[in-house]
């Protein structure tokens, strides 16, 4: 056992116990902030795998973008600051059970797919790369979807204007 | 003339020769760490007392001059001061979150610090998408100050954090737009990369009017990010006594204040490193000799000059102009510097397409 | 036009902000105009702005002699009581009887230094000194008696 294989179990171990937080603790607030970690957590995970541009990515949009609005709207709702009753004895039981489930299922499927081991070279693309294979037009580009991702964002964002936009009344 | 270029290389070297590989790594570590905090910490000191005596001399006044010759001891006193005091915890606060906040501002800042390059061959981490890696780091800034602002269960802090959150979401998309124009002339995300394709002159000189357009986008979106007067809204002592850290006192309110200083330093850094090159001396073009002559100047003082030239750019901003309100402050983002920062972008791609850049 | 008023918008912001600039820098490059005074350390070289105001005083001239009536419109013009006025009746060489002041109490820990009084005075016999530096042991000794000990009134002031 390596480091990296220490420091992987370490990452690991914060991610599991930060999820396992965010859905227990009775704070919405500091549900919040566990998510936080957790997908901070996942963002190392890309780290230590020596993809930066994903880990890169996966900080601005989940961390730097998602969670900061989650946070916002939590600041705009009423008496978020309380502590959240305690959740039944049924509903934790079903969900404990269901969470078992999904283990189940996925550690099995992951089970049958047995890894082949590859010789590791080291797994570097660039980033102009990334750039032009998501605008190219060929076999395997994404230019597609990106246009696609593109027009509902912008959708979005005029719908956004709409909403926020001060009608002027006409009055006589 | 000391320089720091090549110690890096000549500590990693003797540690390799003389440990395992992982327990040299783990050395570096520990080295580098320890390294950042004494560097956060001369930064505090030296910049506080720099930003008071700045201050003084534009308000017509002295300043600190008493602890210490011209008053450099002054702000050692301070922390002295602030060490000894109570650190209190309010009884209605969200205690862990409270007491995690101003540690998550300062693992924010000593993250962002990895990537910058303090001297030739001097630089914690050369990572391919520095530029990236920087801008995306640097939204992590904002949880704490959200964070610090809920647990303290206060208004004033409360609102200092909604307003700071909204100040650094608006303004990180023009200095992002700013910074992706100098990615755009270079064609590399990596500091290292951004700095050699200024060997041969700084980008806000070799970019035309385009580069120096969005030079001022930077520093502007930049002050706002670090919650600086005029735009320090989130701390606005006249109407929020003192924003999200109204409830902090002793050594957490001093990470706040520290944190607040190193990230000047880590944007004037980036600023530095972006527009003016970073350790690359001033060089023109083809003139051989002049270059030679600037190559004696080491790195390491070419780069901290230039960010504390910067710095010194952005306290000057602070002790001239008024605070803008809250709705002056999204109407200058969104109406005046986003648009302008889009416009530039086409300008700076269309100037790196033709290659009219030197 | 829409373009026309938002570029003059913009190069007019960025004018005013450089103008600002440059008196703040005018500042930062001039240290000569800085005017804080290191109180204690140049206590001799002191230089206090022309209309400080410290403390109320009555002249008097070389030949022991002042210029107050005693018609108390100081003693009337000061909001908090500050002044007291006590007249005499001396009595002229022609045998008429004058009315002189006695004692010109003033309180100082009750004063304000509203420049009131000052403005009052018909014949310019009180004014607005510098001195500043007033603590003393024990308040009564805060109670003074501004005219001087046999002085008495100018000639030719009615």
């Amino acid at each position: 056992m390596n480091a990296s294989v220490i420091i992987f179990y370490i990452i690991a171990a914060f991610i599991l116990g930060a999820g396992i937080l965010a859905v227990t603790t009775r704070k919405i607030f500091r549900s919040a902030i566990w998510l936080l970690f957790s997908l901070i957590g996942i963002a190392s995970l890309y780290f230590w795998m020596q993809v930066e541009f994903v880990a890169a990515v996966q900080i601005v949009v989940y961390v730097g973008g998602i969670v900061v609005l989650i946070i916002f709207s939590i600041f705009l709702t009423q008496k978020s600051g309380d502590e959240m009753p305690k959740p039944l004895k049924n509903r934790s039981i079903f969900s404990a059970l269901a969470v078992l489930f999904g283990f189940a299922f996925t550690f099995n499927l992951i089970k049958q797919y047995g890894f082949k081991q590859i010789e590791s070279t080291p797994f570097e693309v660039k980033v102009s790369d990334i750039g032009n294979q998501m605008l190219s037009t060929t076999e395997h580009g994404f230019v597609l979807p990106f246009e696609v991702v593109s027009i509902l964002l912008l959708a979005a964002m005029i719908g956004c204007i709409v909403i926020a936009m001060k009608v002027k009344h006409n009055e006589q | 003339m000391f320089s720091l270029e090549g110690i890096t290389n000549t500590v990693h070297e003797w540690l390799n020769n003389h440990f395992s590989p992982t327990l040299a790594l783990l050395t570096e570590f520990v080295l580098v760490g320890v390294a950042a905090i004494a560097l956060f910490a001369l930064l505090g000191l030296g910049l506080v007392w720099m930003e008071r005596k700045v201050a003084a001399v534009m308000q017509i006044r002295l300043g600190p001059n008493r602890v210490g010759p011209k008053g450099i001891f002054q702000t050692t006193a301070d922390t002295l001061k602030l060490i000894m005091k109570e650190g209190l915890t309010p009884d209605g606060a969200d205690k862990f979150l409270f007491n995690l906040a101003p540690y998550i501002v300062m693992i924010v800042a000593m993250l962002i610090l990895a990537p910058i390059a303090f001297a030739k061959n001097f630089q914690i981490w050369d990572i391919n998408i520095g530029v990236l890696y920087l801008s995306a780091v640097s939204s992590l800034s904002v949880i704490g100050v959200l964070m610090a602002g809920w647990a303290s269960n206060n208004k004033y802090s409360l609102l200092g954090a909604m307003r700071s959150g909204a100040q650094i979401v608006s303004y990180e998309l023009s200095a992002g737009l700013s910074v992706i124009s100098i990615v755009v002339m270079t064609g590399s995300l990596s500091i290292n990369d951004i700095i050699l394709s200024q060997q041969n002159g700084w980008w806000i000189f070799k970019g035309h009017i385009p580069a120096f357009i969005s030079f001022v986008i930077f520093i502007i979106a930049v002050t706002a990010e670090t919650n600086r007067a005029p735009f320090d809204l989130a701390e606005a002592e006249s109407e929020l006594t003192a924003g999200f850290h109204t409830e902090y006192s002793g050594m957490k309110f001093a990470l706040f204040f520290l944190a607040e200083y190193i990230n000047i330093f880590i944007v004037c850094a980036i600023g530095a490193t972006l527009f003016f090159g970073g350790w690359m001396p001033l060089h023109i073009g083809h003139w051989e000799g002049f270059n030679h002559v600037m190559d004696y100047i080491p790195s390491s003082i070419w780069f901290f000059g230039k960010t504390i030239g910067l710095i010194f750019l952005i306290m000057w901003f602070r002790w001239t102009f008024p605070r803008l309100r809250i709705d002056q402050l999204l109407n200058l983002e969104w109406k005046y510097l986003l648009p302008i920062s889009m416009f530039n972008l086409i300008l700076m791609t269309i100037v790196a397409i033709m290659g009219w850049h030197f | 036009m829409f373009i026309k008023d938002y570029i003059k918008d913009v190069y007019g912001a960025v004018k005013s902000l450089l103008t600002g600039m440059r008196m703040t820098g005018y500042y930062f490059t001039h240290h000569k105009e800085i005017i804080t005074e290191q109180y204690p350390d140049n206590r001799a070289t002191l230089h206090l702005a022309e209309r400080f105001r410290g403390e109320v005083v009555m002249s008097h001239d070389e030949n022991n002699e002042h210029a107050c009536t005693g018609c108390s419109a100081c003693e009337i013009a000061c909001p908090n009581g500050t002044i007291k006025i006590i007249n005499k009746f001396d009595i002229t060489p022609e045998g008429k009887k004058k009315k002189a002041i006695d004692t010109f109490v003033y309180h100082l820990e009750l004063c304000t230094m509203c420049n009131l009084c000052v403005q009052a005075c018909p014949t310019d016999a009180i004014k607005m000194a510098q001195n500043f530096e007033h603590s003393v042991y024990d308040r009564s000794k805060l109670t003074k008696k501004l005219n001087k000990d046999g002085s008495k009134l100018r000639e030719g002031i009615e």
